[in-house]
Order: structure tokens, then C-alpha cells, then sequence
């Protein structure tokens, strides 16, 4: 399940970004500070954003899954923000569209095929746009954590 | 015949994954012997071999010429049935 192995220490509320490189650093260092990801992590996610980007527009909901190659990654985890103000990202499988996010799930993948089933309750969790209104809204991390585990029961 | 799916991302890592997934599913429902090729956008041209078609979740810019099908719905939940649809037709239209 995900909500069990989300901590809190990489759960921001009300970050303040103003583009999406910004959320990489601060979200992205949180990872490295707890020992997730290695250095070069921040780096390598702004590479590959730029020439493959992560923002998804659910039904009008703007959410990103910011990942990049398994060699910057020590250990799997998922961080997650909420954006005080939308940042703009471009949306997956586009050059140039748009998508205004306030959401972002930040995935450290060590083994894609490992975590088939980790990946695929992240997104649906991502393609619910209630719940992700919800996780937005929350009050605190632990609600946060309530609101994922009750989609995954 | 094992149909060969070429399914890419930009760095095989995690959206590749889920619709590599997705389409074994889908092959598996519909009883079509697949075998599935999961790589780098990148890496594309260099697997083409006997590649019946490709499922990319990012932009593929250039003409590989076999049918090329997006991904992205099995990312987004958006569109969906319509994907395993068009998937199918190729597949089976074969």
C-alpha cells in the first residue's frame, strides 16, 4: 500500500515554487536529505523534464510525476507537494501544452518492474480527480495519508 | 505468432512500466500471444525489427513505419477504452 510507506518528512504542504526546476530542488532535496535519492537527482529530473515532461490535466486538475533514471535513486519512495500556487509544467507526451500544477508526486523508482503494483495504486490515485482535490485541501500530512489509504481500501 | 509491441518511454522507468502492463492485460483478455519490448524512446529504431506496432507514453516525433498508438491514456485514465480498442484493431488486424 502507499499510504503506508509515505512519511511525512516528504510530504510538503503550501510550497512556495515559481517553476517547476524550483519544485524539483525543494522536493527533490528532500528526497537526498533522507536519503532516497543521490546528488545528481535534482539534475537528472530537470534534464528529463525538459526533453520528456511529466504534467497530467485530470479532467482539469493539474498534477506531475516528476521520476528520472533508476541510477540516481538509492531507495524507492514517492514525495509529495502541494503547491501554494500552480506551477506550470508541460504536459506528458507534448512538446508544448500547458497544464497549470498544483499537485505533484514525486516518484524514486529503484526496479520499474518490482514495483509494477506501487506504480500503477499511484496512479490511481492520480487519475481520481476527487481525491486528488482532497489531498490538496488536506489540513495536515496525516490527513493527507488518511485520504490515500481510504482510496486504497 | 508472437506479435511483437515495442512500449517506450523517456527513460523506461516508470510510465513505460505501467503501459507495458496494460497491454500484456489487454493482449492476455483477447487471447493474442504478445511479446512485449519495453525501452527508451531513444532506443526505438534499434529494436524495430519485426515490431508490429508501438506504444509510446511520450512524443514520438519521427515515421517508424508501423502503426504508432499513444500510450498516455493508461497515464492519465483518460481515453482509455478507446486505446485498447485501436490497440486491438492493429493487433488483430493482422
Amino acid at each position: 500500500m502507499i499510504w503506508e510507506a509515505l512519511k511525512k518528512s516528504l510530504i510538503v504542504k503550501e510550497m512556495e515554487a515559481d517553476s517547476c526546476e524550483d519544485v524539483f530542488r525543494q522536493l527533490g532535496g528532500a528526497l537526498i536529505r533522507e536519503g532516497y535519492a543521490k546528488s545528481t537527482y535534482i539534475e537528472a529530473l530537470c534534464t528529463r523534464e525538459k526533453d520528456y515532461p511529466t504534467g497530467l490535466d485530470i479532467e482539469g486538475f493539474g498534477v506531475a510525476i516528476p521520476h528520472t533514471d533508476v541510477s540516481h535513486v538509492n531507495q524507492a519512495a514517492t514525495a509529495i507537494a502541494v503547491l501554494k500556487n500552480p506551477v506550470t509544467f508541460i504536459q506528458m507526451g507534448s512538446d508544448d501544452e500547458e497544464v497549470s500544477v498544483k499537485l505533484v508526486f514525486m516518484l524514486a523508482v529503484v526496479e520499474p518492474k518490482a514495483h509494477m503494483e506501487e506504480l500503477q495504486r499511484i496512479l490511481s490515485i492520480i487519475q481520481d480527480k476527487a481525491v486528488l482535490e482532497q489531498i490538496a485541501e488536506a489540513q495536515d500530512e496525516e490527513t493527507m495519508i488518511e485520504i490515500i489509504k481510504e482510496k486504497e481500501n | 505468432m508472437k506479435k511483437k509491441v515495442i512500449v517506450a518511454c523517456g527513460g523506461a522507468v516508470a510510465t513505460s512500466t505501467i503501459a507495458a502492463n496494460k497491454v500484456v492485460e489487454l493482449c492476455k483478455k483477447n487471447g493474442i500471444d504478445v511479446e512485449i519490448c519495453q525501452i527508451r524512446i531513444s532506443e526505438i529504431e534499434s529494436n524495430l525489427s519485426g515490431a508490429v506496432l508501438i506504444v509510446p507514453t511520450s512524443k514520438v516525433k519521427r515515421d517508424y513505419g508501423i502503426p504508432v498508438i499513444t500510450g498516455m491514456p493508461f497515464i492519465s485514465g483518460v481515453g482509455m477504452v478507446k486505446t485498447e480498442a485501436a490497440i486491438l484493431k492493429v493487433l488483430q488486424g493482422e
